[in-house]
């Protein structure tokens, strides 16, 4: 009875540890979307600025003058010239690739928000965690590239013009 | 609700539902008849072939898109870290 009672008293006094998941450096770190099927939607939408690019640069820099090519500019710029379609061109080459880089960096990019002191409420620490995930950052990484030709184009076409 | 219409392949999105069917059948006869209707106004096989291709890619694009928002979820779960 007495080792009962003592047992009892020590494990009332026992210490329970104080674990801080702050701390904790072994997270599952959840991001916002699957990496897999953002890199399958990101195939799909980077794949026809691609492949117009394809054709501008076979056609003017490796001078490569096939039925093939002409053809992808003579569309896309009926599609300038017909009324209410003029928005597809537009649509298809900057929009899309924004879209894929959207929709991967959310794939990979983890945020995580801690509070540094209970005391200090405004004292806070922000850990960004980037997932090296290949497929995704290759399709940013092209998303990128198209959507900077395609900006450095329409800059060099307004100066062009306005001189 | 969720909606369980696809299923992915690699890159590919397969009907696992009636509706899924119904718009895998409607995109395939859209881009036959996106074939015909080219094929109607060029003067060559490869006219048609070249004009048909950026179609037939946008086709694609749209139905991966409806199958990527209606995909229907794996059985086992995997968590990522």
């Amino acid at each position: 009875m007495k080792d009962k009672d003592e047992f009892l008293k020590q494990m009332e006094n026992l210490k329970v540890p104080d674990v801080n998941p702050a701390e904790h450096q072994k997270t599952v770190k959840m991001a916002i979307m699957n990496a897999e099927r953002s890199a399958v939607l990101g195939v799909w939408l980077i794949v026809i600025p691609c492949y117009f690019l394809l054709c501008v640069f076979m056609y003017y820099y490796f001078h490569v003058h096939i039925n093939w090519f002409t053809a992808m500019f003579t569309l896309l710029a009926s599609m300038d010239k017909t009324p209410g379609a003029a928005f597809w061109g537009p649509l298809i080459l900057v929009v899309l690739p924004i879209i894929c880089i959207i929709i991967n960096a959310l794939a990979i990019v983890h945020v995580q928000v801690n509070k540094l002191d209970v005391q200090q409420p405004k004292a806070r620490e922000r850990i960004i965690t980037i997932k090296i995930k290949i497929w995704n950052i290759l399709l940013i990484l092209l998303s990128l590239a198209v959507v900077l030709v395609f900006i450095n184009y329409v800059m060099v076409l307004n100066i062009t013009v306005k001189n | 609700m969720k909606l369980n219409w696809f299923t992915r392949k690699g890159i590919i999105y397969w009907p696992v539902s009636v509706i899924g069917w119904v718009l895998l059948i409607v995109a395939v006869a859209f881009a036959v008849y996106r074939f015909i209707a080219i094929d109607m106004l060029s003067h060559s096989v490869s006219d048609t072939l070249i004009n048909f291709v950026f179609n037939l890619l946008l086709i694609g694009l749209v139905y991966t898109i409806i199958a990527w928002f209606t995909e229907a979820k794996p059985k086992t779960g995997t968590a990522e870290s």
